[in-house]
């Protein structure tokens, strides 16, 4: 299973203030308010732990079929950081998902998969042609067999990203 | 107020955040935020709060979990107000 998430730094900026008061306690845990508050580049960490929740629960939702606002039930951990890519690990009840990100100055882009060996299958694709939906849920079929398909698509970024073997 | 108001007044707060201006212009009880109004998932939560401060209640987790749809909002305003 694989989903992805990609923000537009500058339009999120524009689109929500998440220091209206009340805000973050919706949809960030104690842990990740902490984060927030201490990092360097607070605007850019929110944007970032949203991005792993969004990835995860796309997984979440079609793993389950159960569609929820679940942020606070999603929660980020176990941060990496490579020199190039940052890695975490999202938990949701008895479900993990891996996620790998690159992060620019204007733009976030997250990828989370079911199982972290398929961090390293990760293809994207650059058309939508070829990609069928079933019950909402984007997929190719190759060789006969359904991949599953992802896309995300914010302000002036879009990507769409599947499974290879 | 009765329930046609407060589908008014959650218009009110849904509107700058509608994608599809189109499934907003012919908005049932059954739209989906998401799916019909394309509306930005960060943006529900300022749905959310926007709906406490316009009726004065407060929106639990499990509460917020569901809402989804125009009919979600609007019986979880309900069954807040009911327990005031």
């Amino acid at each position: 299973m694989i989903g992805n998430d990609i923000i537009d730094l500058d339009l999120a900026k524009r689109e929500s203030n998440w220091q209206r008061k009340g805000y973050l306690n919706k949809i960030m845990t104690t842990g990740e308010q902490e984060l927030i508050h201490n990092a360097q580049n607070p605007h850019e960490m929110v944007w970032y732990l949203w991005s792993l929740k969004e990835a995860a629960y796309k997984i979440y939702n079609r793993q389950t079929q159960h569609r929820g606002f679940i942020p606070l039930r999603l929660e980020c951990k176990e941060f990496e950081w490579n020199g190039t890519d940052h890695y975490a690990k999202v938990y949701c009840g008895i479900h993990e998902f891996w996620t790998q990100t690159r992060i620019t100055k204007s733009c976030i882009d997250t990828i989370a998969v079911g199982e972290k060996d398929n961090l390293k299958k990760v293809v994207s694709l650059h058309s939508k042609a070829g990609i069928e939906k079933k019950n909402g849920i984007p997929f190719r079929i190759v060789d006969a067999v359904l991949k599953p398909v992802s896309i995300s698509h914010h302000g002036r970024y879009e990507r769409i990203v599947s499974l290879i073997e | 107020m009765n329930r046609a108001e407060r589908i008014n007044t959650l218009k009110a707060i849904v509107k700058p955040f509608v994608k599809n201006h189109e499934a907003f212009d012919t908005l049932t009880e059954e739209t989906d935020f998401i799916s019909d109004l394309n509306i930005n998932s960060a943006n529900l939560v300022d749905i959310v709060l926007d709906v406490e401060e316009a009726f004065h209640i407060e929106i639990d987790n499990a509460s917020m979990e569901k809402m989804l749809t125009i009919k979600a909002a609007l019986d979880i305003i309900e069954t807040k107000l009911a327990e005031k």
